[in-house]
C-alpha cells in the first residue's frame, strides 16, 4: 500500500472514533444549533436515549410548547412566524428538508394573488416574505394597479424558490420558532389543556405537549389524527411536477409537424394526452414550468406521494425521449426538475362553517371574516383548466369558523384544507390565501392560549387587532 | 414640399384625434392621450421594428414644449392561416409612455372575420378593449396554438371562425382570432419599446411631473420608473413623488420610494419626511420606508429621534427592523438606548428579546439602561455566554 493511502485511512479512523465518543447533543452544539435556533433547550421537559441495539439508539424527547404547528408549507410558515412574533413558544414540525411546501419543494414559486381590483387584500407576514425575496433577487413586482383582466397569472409574483426557502427559514428562527425537519406526527391525543402529539423522525421519537394545535399539513392530516372527520372528493384535481427544459430554439420548430407526431403517439398509446394537457406546443413554448398534470396525485401518505412522484417523473422522461426524436429538438434537455409532485387537492376539514361556491363568487362578507381570498375558480381536470374569473369588485372572505373543525377544542387549520365545497376550495387553496389564513389561524391560537380558551371563542375584536397589528388585512377594516 | 404636406396632414389628423372628430366613413377607436396638449410638430422617426412588415417609420407627434403626445405606425400587412392570407390595413397609436391609445382604418376599409363578415360595432369595441389590455393572455399563446388539434380536449367549434381553442376564445374577437392575435402582438411589440425609447430622449423633470398627473395608473408607474437614473428631480417633482408615498396604492408607493436614491437621502429633510410618514403608514408601507432609510449614507438626527421616541407604537417586526436600522447606522447613543430600554418591559418576549440584543450590542454605559438590563437578565434567568 502506498504511504499516502495508509495515512488517509488512518485519519478517517481517528475521525470515526472521536465521533462515536462525541455525544449527540454536543455534536449538534458544535454545528451551532443554539445560534441557529434549532436547539430544543427552551422546550425540553425530559430526554433519554433508548438503545435499539448495540450500535444505535433513538433519542426520546418530551417537549412542551404553547403552540404547535404541523406542516411548514405555505400556511404553516406564516402561522409559526405569527405565533412566535406574538410572543408564544412555538414549535414547527415539517416532514421534508425545507420550509415552503408547494412554493419551494413543489416549485410553484409564484404566489398570488395579493391584490384585487387595485387594492392590496392580503398583506402581513406572507407579503413581507414575498417582498423580501423579490428585493433580494432584484426582481420587480407586477403593476397591481392595472387589473389582470382574464390573465390572472400576471398578478402572481415569480420568486426564486430556493431563496424564498432560505428566507422563510431565517424568519422562523428570528421569531424564535423551534423547527423540527424530517418529523411527522404519528398520534395526537387530547389532554386536559391541549394536546399530546407524538412524532417520529430520523433517530428521534418526540412527544410534544402543546396548548394549541395548528394543522397546516394541507391534507387535514393532524385533524384526522386528532379524531375529527374530514371530507374528500371521489376524483381530485391532478397534481403538477414542475420542471424546466431547454436546448432548442422555439422559433425554429415546425409546430404543425410536432403536433401531428404528438397526436400520433397519443393514438398509439405511447403518450397520454392528459399528462401535458394535450398541448405539446404550450409545453415547448413555456419550456416546461406548470404544464404537467399528474392525475390522481395525492400527498396524503408516503405511499401515495411516492406514486405521484414516480408517475410525474416517468411521464416527463417518456415525453422528453419522444421530443428528442423530432427535428430541431434532438438536443432538448432537462434543466431542472422539482423534487416532488406538487398536489392541489386531498382532504378538507368539516368545519363549523363550509364556504360555498356561492359565498365565494359573491364575495360574501362574514361577520367573523379573518382574511380575504382572491383568485378565480380554478378547477384543474383531465382537460386542463379554464379559470372562471370573479366579477369586478368581488373579493371573497374567509370566516374563522371555516378554519375550525366541528366539535374541536384548541385546534385550528390553515391552508387548502379549509372547510369549503370543492369549487370554492379550487380558489381558496392558492398560496396568498393560504398565507392570509396562516396568519389569522395563528393569531386565533395565540389569543386562545392567552385567554385560556379555544380559537372559536377568542374575543373577536382582539383577534382583528392582533392580525392587523402584525400587518394582516382583516376584511371590513379596509 | 412632400415633407410639408405630410406634416400638415398629420397635424390635421392630430387635431382631429384630439377634437374627438371622426371623419365620416372612417373607423377609429381611441383613448385620450395622456398629455392634453395640441400637436405642434410631427417627426418621422426611422426605426428598426424587427418584424416582417414593410414599414420603418414611427410618427412622433410633439407639443410646442417638445413633449411627445403620441406615436403612430401605419401597417399594411396580411393575416395568414389555413394557407390563405387577407390584407390588413390599419394605423396604430401609442401615447407618450408607449401605452396603446387606439387604431384607425383608412376610409372605406373595415375589419372582417373568418367568413368575410365585417366586424360589428360591438366587435370593434371588443377588439379595442383587448388591445387596451396590456396583460392579455395573448402574450402567452403562440400563433400555432390558436387552432387546436383535431381531437383536442379543448376543441370547440365556433360557427364563425372554425375551430378555435376554447381557452383562446375568451381572449379574442370571435371569428377573428388571428387578426386579434396579430394586432395585440403588434401593439405590444417593438413599436411600443421604440416609442418609450424616443420619449426617454426628451425626458425632463417637468415632463415626468405632467405624466404623473395622468389618470391612468400605468402612466404614473412609468413616470416613477423614469426618475432614478434619468432626471435630477426638481422640488416640484420631488413633492409630487412624495405625495404617492401614502400606502393607498402599494405599487405607486413602492415605485415612488424606488425613485429616491441613496444620494437623495443625504438631505436631512427627506429622511425626516420619510420617518414622519412611517409613523402614520400601514405595515407594508412601513417595511418599504425602513428599507429605503437603510440605504441612507447616515441616519439624520431628526429621523432617528422620531423613530426612537415612537418605537413602542410599532408592531414587533417593525420594531425589529427599526433596531436593525439603528445598528446599521451605528445609532447607539445613550438617548436612543434609553428609548429602546422601555421595550425590555414589554410582555411580548419577541420584542423584549430584540431590545435586549440591541442594547447588549450597543454596549451603552448609561446607568438607567444598565439597571434595566440587570433587571431583565435576573427576571429571565439569563446567563452571559462566555
Amino acid at each position: 500500500m502506498k504511504p499516502w493511502i495508509r495515512l488517509r485511512i488512518k485519519i478517517r479512523a481517528i475521525k470515526i472514533n472521536s465521533m462515536t465518543k462525541m455525544k449527540r447533543r454536543s455534536a449538534l452544539a458544535s454545528l451551532g444549533s443554539i445560534s441557529l435556533g434549532i436547539s430544543s433547550k427552551d422546550f425540553l421537559l425530559k430526554e433519554k436515549e433508548v438503545p435499539v441495539n448495540a450500535f444505535y439508539s433513538i433519542k426520546k424527547q418530551t417537549l412542551k410548547t404553547d403552540i404547535l404547528v404541523i406542516g411548514g408549507g405555505t400556511a404553516g410558515v406564516i402561522a409559526a412566524i405569527q405565533a412566535g412574533r406574538a410572543g408564544k413558544k412555538t414549535i414547527l414540525v415539517e416532514n421534508v428538508s425545507q420550509l415552503g411546501g408547494t412554493t419551494t419543494t413543489g416549485g410553484v414559486a409564484y404566489p398570488g394573488i395579493f391584490f384585487a381590483w387595485g387594492k392590496q387584500v392580503i398583506s402581513g407576514i406572507g407579503w413581507e416574505l414575498v417582498k423580501e425575496a423579490v428585493d433580494l433577487n432584484d426582481d420587480t413586482l407586477p403593476n397591481f394597479s392595472i387589473p389582470h383582466g382574464r390573465n390572472h397569472p400576471r398578478h402572481q409574483i415569480r420568486l426564486n424558490g430556493q431563496l424564498y426557502a432560505m428566507l422563510i427559514e431565517e424568519k422562523c428562527v428570528q421569531a424564535g420558532v423551534h423547527i423540527r425537519f424530517y418529523e411527522t406526527p404519528t398520534k395526537i391525543t387530547p389532554q386536559k389543556n391541549g394536546w399530546l402529539v407524538e412524532t417520529i423522525g430520523k433517530g428521534v421519537n418526540t412527544e410534544i405537549q402543546c396548548n394549541q394545535l395548528i394543522d397546516c399539513t394541507g391534507n387535514a392530516f393532524a385533524t384526522t389524527l386528532a379524531g375529527y372527520p374530514v371530507l374528500r372528493e371521489e376524483v381530485t384535481q391532478p397534481g403538477s411536477l414542475m420542471f424546466q427544459i431547454g436546448g432548442y430554439d422555439f422559433e425554429k420548430l415546425d409546430l404543425n409537424l410536432i403536433k401531428e407526431k404528438y397526436q400520433e403517439e397519443i393514438k398509439k398509446g405511447t403518450l397520454d394526452k392528459y399528462e401535458f394537457r394535450n398541448n405539446v406546443v404550450g409545453l415547448l413554448k413555456s419550456q416546461g414550468d406548470n404544464i404537467s398534470h399528474v392525475m390522481g396525485a395525492d400527498s396524503t401518505t408516503s405511499e401515495s406521494h411516492t406514486l405521484a412522484n414516480i408517475q410525474g417523473r416517468a411521464s416527463l422522461l417518456n415525453t422528453i425521449r419522444f421530443l428528442r426524436t423530432l427535428p430541431n429538438l434532438e438536443k432538448l434537455k432537462i434543466i431542472d426538475v422539482q423534487n416532488e409532485t406538487a398536489v392541489r387537492e386531498t382532504y378538507r376539514i368539516d368545519g363549523h362553517y363550509q364556504i360555498s361556491h356561492e359565498d365565494y363568487v359573491t364575495g360574501k362578507m362574514f361577520d367573523d371574516a379573518v382574511s380575504y381570498s382572491y383568485y378565480p375558480i380554478d378547477l384543474h381536470d383531465e382537460k386542463g383548466i379554464i379559470p372562471k374569473h370573479l366579477n369586478e369588485g368581488v373579493v371573497p372572505t374567509i370566516p374563522l369558523r371555516a378554519l375550525i373543525p366541528k366539535n374541536s377544542k384548541n385546534l385550528i387549520v390553515a391552508g387548502r384544507c379549509v372547510s369549503s365545497d370543492r369549487l370554492a376550495n379550487s380558489a381558496l387553496r392558492v398560496q396568498a390565501s393560504s398565507m392570509g389564513m396562516g396568519q389569522a389561524a395563528a393569531a386565533a391560537a395565540v389569543l386562545a392560549h392567552t385567554h385560556g380558551t379555544t380559537p372559536l371563542e377568542v374575543p373577536f375584536a382582539e383577534l382583528k387587532n392582533l392580525i392587523e397589528s402584525h400587518g394582516g388585512i382583516v376584511p371590513g377594516l379596509v | 414640399m412632400k415633407t410639408i404636406t405630410r406634416t400638415l396632414l398629420f397635424l390635421f389628423t392630430g387635431i382631429l384625434i384630439l377634437s374627438g372628430y371622426f371623419p365620416p366613413g372612417r373607423i377609429q377607436y381611441s383613448h385620450p392621450p395622456t398629455l392634453p396638449l395640441p400637436v405642434d410638430t410631427v417627426l418621422y422617426q426611422i426605426v428598426d421594428f424587427k418584424d416582417d412588415i414593410a414599414n420603418d417609420t414611427l410618427v412622433q407627434s410633439l407639443s410646442k414644449e417638445g413633449y411627445p403626445i403620441s406615436y403612430t405606425r401605419h401597417l399594411r400587412t396580411g393575416v395568414c392561416f389555413d394557407n390563405k392570407c387577407r390584407p390588413l390595413d390599419i394605423t396604430l397609436h401609442w401615447n407618450v409612455t408607449g401605452r396603446y391609445l387606439g387604431f384607425e382604418l383608412p376610409e372605406k376599409e373595415f375589419l372582417s372575420k373568418y367568413d368575410h363578415e365585417p366586424f360589428t360595432e360591438a366587435e370593434y369595441l371588443r377588439l379595442h378593449a383587448i388591445l387596451t389590455d396590456s396583460l392579455s393572455a395573448l402574450n402567452n399563446f403562440h400563433y400555432n396554438e390558436i387552432v387546436p388539434t383535431a381531437d383536442s380536449t379543448y376543441e370547440k367549434v365556433d360557427a364563425v371562425s372554425g375551430a378555435t381553442s376554447a381557452n383562446v376564445l375568451e381572449h379574442v374577437v370571435e371569428g377573428a382570432a388571428f387578426t386579434t392575435y396579430k394586432l395585440w402582438h403588434l401593439v405590444y411589440g417593438t413599436a411600443k419599446q421604440q416609442a418609450e425609447a424616443l420619449t426617454c430622449q426628451r425626458l425632463t423633470p417637468e415632463l415626468i411631473r405632467l405624466i404623473l398627473n395622468s389618470t391612468h395608473p400605468s402612466d404614473k408607474i412609468w413616470a416613477l420608473n423614469h426618475i432614478n437614473g434619468y432626471v435630477q428631480p426638481t422640488p416640484a417633482l420631488r413633492q409630487a413623488v412624495l405625495s404617492y408615498i401614502d400606502g393607498k396604492d402599494y405599487n405607486l408607493t413602492e415605485r415612488a420610494l424606488n425613485s429616491i436614491t441613496a444620494a437623495d437621502l443625504a438631505s436631512d429633510n427627506l429622511q425626516s419626511t420619510l420617518a414622519q410618514k412611517l409613523l402614520e403608514a400601514n405595515y407594508s408601507t412601513q417595511k418599504l420606508l425602513l428599507a429605503k432609510l437603510n440605504e441612507a449614507p447616515a441616519l439624520d438626527g431628526k429621523a432617528r429621534k422620531l423613530l426612537a421616541k415612537n418605537i413602542g407604537s410599532f408592531s414587533g417586526q417593525v420594531i425589529s427592523n427599526v433596531l436593525d436600522l439603528f445598528l446599521r447606522h451605528h445609532t447607539t447613543d445613550a438617548e436612543t438606548c434609553r428609548d429602546v430600554s422601555d421595550l425590555l418591559l414589554v410582555k411580548n418576549p419577541f420584542i423584549s428579546k430584540k431590545a435586549y440584543a440591541f442594547l447588549i450590542q450597543a454596549n451603552t454605559k448609561d446607568a438607567g439602561v444598565q439597571k434595566r438590563l440587570i433587571q431583565y437578565k435576573t427576571e429571565n434567568n439569563l446567563i452571559e455566554v462566555e
